[in-house]
């Protein structure tokens, strides 16, 4: 069953054309990767999703539902949950504080929110930083904060958006060990934005690649990496036409 | 059975605060059997006021981040509410303060509204207006008594509990305690509350707050609401207390200010806050003008004052006289 469709998406910003028709389909328990290179209207198509933006023209069905004019908190509340890609918290909420913040859209009661948070903290490997503020924390910390608030709100997907940037390689392999949790033990469905190919190839079954606001390619991971169309869109058009010169 | 220990939970202070707010505490309980004037009666009993009008705009203001500079509409609303229903249907306090509250929490839904369509300064300044217009409204309403106000006759009998009218002013003190702290122990549990976590992450980054399920624009809503409900309760007490009352004195945009200003100095966002600031500024204001008398007001002495006071909040600790004890504890720890 897919658990988001997505229509001929279109998203104009004045005279910029971020998304160009996109349509795909996301199914239950899936974790798909979504890349392409800087400006290719990776975040836009995630801001579409999640109710930041209402796109020009097309659809956006979430678990049968036409959500395509719905607003972010609305689309929260029906499980859809996502990160920022440059986002740290500065205000006077400490890391368990932020996380309670995501675990209070299920209920009202300040213990259970608390509970709930503390027992994500402790998966997420944060016990100990409850009282921390998140801006004093490193990187790869502030990401799991990010994704522990994200993940207290209940998703039944959740949009991931660089989760992995600025982190050093035994921090990605760290990441990814999170990422499987959440989509192994928790069954929740993901979708990656991210420039580190690494977690994508490892963690993915199958990509989407963006360019210029067009989806140009979709497929396995090993495979999308070797056709033409991706490495021109990342590396351009003379590095094709020199080494796969006839490949074409 | 949450709330209520929700309400009475301070454990996420260090015990000296305890300490401390307990000493204060009791020494507001017996203030009235020390040996004190009655200018200093007087100036207690508006530190309380304003402590519960700093308290209230703290909701917004402080934990939400939303700067309303309009808050005096809402006392003259409370005020006006209290006063007339005295006056015209002779009704008691008791019953005419959730009235004069309503009436206010009622007025804040249709001005917060569109109001919180704006944001930043352009929201500050639109608090402002309304709260100008509403106050222009009054002065030239003659049902209310127009610009010349309202007095409120004195009942034969006195202590009269039901209308609060009393000879000595200890009576007065007691009853705002009381607000004092229902209203201490209601913000404490606010701003543990689901509301209190929304409107701080609103205040932090309002887009990641929304993404996270939170409907921003009804968050503030109510806050406001709650904001006013604590200005409008301690209106209808001041119409009581003065007996006499006109836009000018409880419509002001000094009156606005103020209720701001003192919760910005003694911190905004944080529980004791505005009754720091309110101690700070309220004794200062009374005896400024006592020692300089009229000519304080001429020379302006008290708002050249108010504006060094956000001049240094802006450049140095935004988060008032708490964020700076706040910023020593922090330094000392580490």
């Amino acid at each position: 069953m897919a658990l988001l469709k997505v229509k001929s998406l279109d998203m104009t910003f004045g005279g910029l054309h971020a998304n160009r028709d996109i349509s795909f389909e996301v199914a239950d328990g899936e974790l798909l990767g979504l890349i392409g290179p800087n400006g290719a209207g990776k975040s836009t198509l995630f801001n579409c999703m999640a109710g930041l933006h209402a796109p020009t023209s097309g659809e956006i069905y979430f678990r049968d539902r036409n959500v395509t004019c719905l607003k972010p908190y609305q689309m929260a509340r029906l499980g859809l949950a996502r990160t920022f890609q440059v986002y740290v918290a500065t205000g006077d909420l400490n890391v368990l504080e932020n996380v309670m913040v995501g675990s209070f859209l299920r209920t009202r009661s300040r213990v259970k929110a608390k509970a709930k948070a503390e027992g994500l903290l402790e998966k997420m490997g944060l016990a100990g930083l409850e009282r921390a503020r998140v801006a004093n924390l490193p990187v790869a910390a502030q990401k799991r904060v990010v994704m522990a608030t994200a993940l207290a709100t209940d998703p039944v997907l959740l949009l991931l958006d660089e989760v992995a940037a600025g982190l050093n390689p035994s921090e990605i392999e760290q990441m990814m060990e999170v990422i499987r949790w959440v989509h192994g033990d928790l069954r929740i469905t993901v979708i990656l934005i991210e420039h580190v190919m690494e977690l994508v190839m490892n963690l993915s079954r199958r990509v989407l690649v963006l360019d210029s606001g067009r989806l140009i390619a979709e497929g396995e991971p090993k495979q999308i990496v070797r056709r033409p169309e991706v490495i021109k869109a990342y590396l351009g058009e003379r590095y094709v036409s020199e080494h796969f010169v006839g490949a074409s | 059975m949450e709330v209520l220990k929700t309400a009475f939970d301070f454990s996420d202070f260090p015990r000296i605060d305890i300490w401390v707010a307990s000493a204060v505490a009791v020494a507001l309980l017996v203030f009235p059997t020390l040996p004190h004037s009655s200018f200093a009666m007087a100036t207690m009993i508006q530190f309380l006021m304003f402590s519960v009008y700093g308290m209230g705009w703290n909701t917004i203001g402080g934990y939400g981040g939303q700067v309303d500079l309009g808050k005096a509409q809402y006392v003259g609303i409370g005020a006006y509410t209290t006063a007339v229903m005295m006056i015209r249907w002779d009704v008691p306090f008791w019953f005419s303060l959730p009235i004069g509250m309503g009436l206010a929490v009622g007025w804040s839904f249709i001005i917060g509204y569109p109001l919180f369509r704006l944001r930043g300064h352009y929201f500050a300044i639109a608090t402002i207006a309304t709260s100008l217009v509403l106050k222009d409204v009054f002065e030239s309403w003659s049902f209310i008594g127009g610009a010349r106000g309202l007095k409120i006759p004195l009942k034969g009998e006195m202590p009269n509990f039901l209308y609060v009218q009393f000879r000595e002013d200890y009576y007065y003190y007691y009853i705002m305690l009381g607000f004092f702290f229902i209203g201490l122990f209601y913000i404490n549990w606010f701003r543990h509350s689901r509301m209190g976590f929304q409107l701080r992450s609103i205040k932090d980054n309002e887009e990641v707050a929304r993404s996270l399920g939170i409907d921003s624009h009804w968050a503030k809503i109510k806050a406001y609401a709650v904001a006013t409900a604590f200005v409008a309760a301690v209106g209808s007490f001041h119409a009581c207390y003065n007996f006499n009352i006109e836009p000018e004195d409880v419509m002001s945009l000094d009156l606005s200010v103020l209720i701001a200003l003192m919760a910005m100095l003694g911190g905004a966002g944080s529980l004791f806050g505005p009754i720091i600031g309110a101690a700070i500024l309220v004794p200062m204001k009374n005896y400024l003008g006592a020692w300089f008398g009229a000519r304080a007001g001429l020379a302006g002495l008290d708002l050249i004052i108010y504006a060094t006071i956000i001049m240094l909040i802006a450049a140095f600790e935004p988060r008032g006289i708490w964020g700076l004890i706040t910023r020593l504890r922090e330094r000392r720890s580490n």
